[in-house]
């Protein structure tokens, strides 16, 4: 399709354009590379060239590294990952059902409905145990006796108690759907207070990678497990989702989630 | 018209259907997180609304609106049959198919990702197979209306193309190299997420990536009104054309400022350097340049139709304008909301200014003003221009079109001045709800209201606009043939350079390479850049 006369540099109309348009851009990048970074110390400390990569958007640490201090800790090594809700193989299931039987029933329960206070696992999301097994075994959660039991799991036994109790049936969700009935805060959270709706991670209107099964629960478990995220004892939530949460919970804010989690 | 009457028809029955549609969903999702109702029992049922209105809004309604304008164009301003009909079925049924295989995840809850994807968040493969194919059926259009002119071009060596033609095949190669950056990152990125390939995405990378697609789209969008301003305004209200070359200088700079410029859309993303956030707010300046010229050009052109009609003095030809007509009631309605949009337009493009607006209502006012307001409205002036030849109807009957105009531009300046407002009291959007009884917010509820009411003029408005296609009666009285605007010097001779876009296209490409290059490769070989995709509706 090429014109002849059209593509040359003698075209008015392509010099001028391609000058117009270069023009602009060189200028344009000489204000936002070189000028508008010279204002800013912080930005410009270690010399041109530096500045000029982070306007490019180049990762750097900036500023004096020792200075920097990480506030409050690790909260967890674990990074959730789409692999590790998958339901796994039926030898991964069995081997995971002989390490259950041998370990976790007497509190979690025979068929993993835990009549001991202890959280349920039957029909738990597999992500879910893996993440509390490893947080228990790397000690990101406390608690004596879980530590003690996870320290003797390897990855691969974690994965299959995590594939065994997944296949078992849970215990049915408390309210199908969402309805005037479900507390607000578990239905609409409260927005002023910054609390997300429980039922936008756990399940109700959408469920989140990560966060447990919470239907059945007994009451008692999941008060302690809110007033200890309410006072950062517990605290392997990656982003503080669940400390944030509680914070903001009053006493009978946090009971009437428990409850209403906890009925049969 | 020769051969495409059913083929126009057909995109444009599909586009209004699917947009009176997305009009009551646009409104349920007004009214349900507006003081007048309780909280949405199920704030997922927001979500999934908003994303079916958005997707059908942005990728389907204008999509089918640019393809059969582009048809209808093709045999009415080079006055021979379209070449590939064939193909053209082919392209609009692959729209059809994806917008179907689109439209059952997004109804089940498992699509809830709104139409600009926001990765990590990942829905059914199908949403996002439906979206490329609807993507794949409009670039059959983008090749045939390449085809199309290169055939007239071979056939009538050294003639001008008409302008109508000249901007329609403009638009094709905007839309082409547009939607590139959203293919990409379907294909690359979200794809093999969402097929459970890999279960991290480039999150960063998409979010460049998409904004590749996410402002020119606007550009897009904006094509057929700019089309119908130049080529259809001025003889519609008894003028002449102001200037035929400003025309083809304002589609060429789209062509070539619309693209480079999507990176304002990321001013608070962490992920692209400040410099490049810098040069894009600068080119996203310049594309007022060609809003300019047409403002000026339609404006003169309005000028000239009131001299003829015996418009006087200074200003005093105002006075003078046909506003009796329902084109002139249009375009009057359309510049003034691109004058409010446009200036709303430069704050968000100003990398300073935009922190204060920066994912408030206000930006959701904002384009719809301009999109929804300034462009649909000509959208609607061109199937009630174009009505008569796909049909064989009489002229429609000016009150109602009329009434209908009103109802849109009195709707849409009621829907979009509150949101505005809200914006600038710093509410955010995308939220399903907001607590209307707590003091911080209490001043939010009476324009929020205010806006819902404006939302159901314009579904009122919507609906009246397909009453008025659907009760379109066909009449043994032959139809006047269509004829486009005549500029006062008729464009004989324009420079070569005008006459086609070897040029332009080889500048808009140059410039997003610069544009775009270093950050799309800086991010796509970023080590540990990948987060863990989030499926939604998944469980």
């Amino acid at each position: 399709m090429l014109e002849p006369g059209l593509y040359t540099w003698r075209n008015p109309w392509l010099r001028w354009s391609v000058l117009c348009v270069g023009g602009t851009m060189v200028a344009a990048v000489l204000v936002g590379f070189l000028w508008l970074p010279s204002a800013q110390g912080d930005f410009n400390a270690k010399g041109i060239w530096a500045s000029i990569c982070r306007a490019a958007g180049v990762p750097d640490a900036w500023g004096d590294k020792a200075a920097m201090v990480t506030r409050g800790g690790r909260t967890t090594s674990v990074v959730l990952d789409q692999t590790m809700a998958r339901l796994g193989s039926g030898e991964a299931a069995g081997r995971g059902a002989t390490l259950a039987l041998q370990q976790c029933t007497m509190c979690h329960g025979i068929r993993g409905v835990s009549v001991a206070n202890a959280p349920n696992l039957a029909g738990q999301y597999p992500e879910v145990v893996i993440k509390q097994m490893t947080d228990y075994r790397q000690g990101d959660r406390l608690n004596s006796i879980m530590q003690a039991m996870a320290r003797n799991l390897s990855e691969r036994d974690i994965g299959d108690v995590a594939v065994y109790y997944a296949n078992l049936p849970k215990v049915p969700p408390v309210a199908g759907r969402l309805n005037v009935t479900v507390p607000a805060l578990v239905r609409v959270g409260d927005p002023m207070r910054n609390i997300a709706p429980c039922a936008s991670c756990h399940g109700g209107a959408e469920h989140k990678l990560g966060a447990p099964w919470l239907d059945g629960m007994p009451k008692d478990y999941l008060a302690v497990q809110l007033t200890a995220f309410a006072s950062g004892a517990r605290k392997n939530d990656s982003h503080a989702q669940m400390r944030n949460m509680a914070r903001q919970l009053s006493t009978k804010e946090s009971d009437e989630l428990a409850t209403y989690y906890a009925r049969p | 018209m020769f051969l495409a009457k059913r083929l126009v028809l057909a995109h444009f029955w599909v586009a209004f259907i699917a947009f009176a549609a997305a009009m009551v969903l646009g409104a349920w999702q007004m009214f349900v997180r507006s003081p007048l109702s309780a909280w949405v029992g199920n704030p997922e049922h927001y979500y999934r609304s908003v994303t079916a209105h958005g997707t059908v809004m942005a990728y389907v309604f204008p999509t089918l609106v640019a393809m059969g304008f582009g048809y209808a164009i093709t045999e009415l301003a080079l006055k021979r049959p379209l070449l590939g009909l064939r193909w053209a079925w082919a392209g609009f049924w692959l729209v059809i198919a994806g917008t179907v295989m689109a439209s059952v995840p997004m109804a089940m809850g498992r699509a809830s990702v709104l139409y600009t994807f926001y990765p990590p968040l990942i829905a059914s493969p199908l949403y996002y197979l439906g979206v490329v194919l609807v993507v794949v059926g409009s670039w059959f259009w983008v090749a045939l209306m390449a085809i199309n002119l290169r055939a007239w071009k071979k056939d009538n060596s050294g003639q001008t193309v008409p302008l109508a033609m000249f901007g329609n095949v403009a638009a094709a190669y905007l839309w082409a190299w547009t939607s590139i950056g959203a293919a990409v990152e379907i294909l690359v990125l979200i794809l093999p997420a969402a097929l459970g390939l890999t279960s991290t995405i480039n999150a960063g990378l998409s979010r460049v990536l998409f904004s590749w697609t996410l402002h020119a789209i606007v550009y897009f969008w904006l094509m057929p009104t700019y089309i119908a301003f130049y080529t259809i305004v001025p003889r519609a209200i008894g003028g002449r054309l102001y200037s035929d070359t400003m025309g083809r200088v304002a589609f060429v700079l789209f062509l070539v400022f619309s693209m480079p410029i999507g990176i304002h859309h990321l001013f608070a993303d962490p992920q692209v350097g400040s410099g490049f956030k810098f040069v894009h707010a600068v080119f996203t300046a310049m594309v007022s340049v060609p809003t300019f010229l047409t403002v000026f050009t339609i404006v003169a052109s309005c000028e000239i139709a009131a001299r003829l009609r015996g418009g006087k003095g200074l200003l005093g030809w105002v006075k003078a304008l046909p506003w009796h007509n329902p084109m002139m009631l249009a375009v009057t309605f359309s510049f003034i909301m691109l004058g409010f949009g446009g200036a709303g337009g430069l704050i968000n493009m100003s990398y300073q200014l935009n922190e204060t607006v920066h994912n408030t209502q206000w930006v959701t006012g904002h384009f719809h003003l301009i999109f929804a307001g300034a462009i649909v409205i000509m959208y609607f002036m061109i199937a009630y221009e174009l009505w008569p030849q796909l049909t064989q109807c009489a002229a429609f009957s000016t009150r109602l079109v009329k009434t209908q105009l009103w109802l849109w531009f009195v709707g849409m300046m009621v829907l979009t001045g509150p949101w505005h407002w809200v914006g600038l009291l710093g509410m955010p959007r995308r939220m399903a709800y907001f607590d209307y009884s707590h003091p911080a917010i209490q001043p939010q509820a009476w324009p929020v209201v205010m806006s819902t009411v404006g939302g159901f003029v314009l579904l009122l408005s919507a609906f009246l606009f397909v009453y008025i296609l659907a009760s379109a009666r066909s009449t043994d009285k032959p139809v006047e043939p269509f004829t486009f605007s005549v500029a006062v010097h008729a464009a004989s001779k324009v420079p070569r350079a005008l006459n086609g876009f070897g040029i332009w296209v080889a500048l808009m490409v140059a410039l997003t390479v610069v544009n775009y290059g270093f950050p799309i490769a800086q991010l796509a070989t970023l080590k540990d850049a990948s987060v863990p995709a989030i499926p939604v509706g998944a469980r």
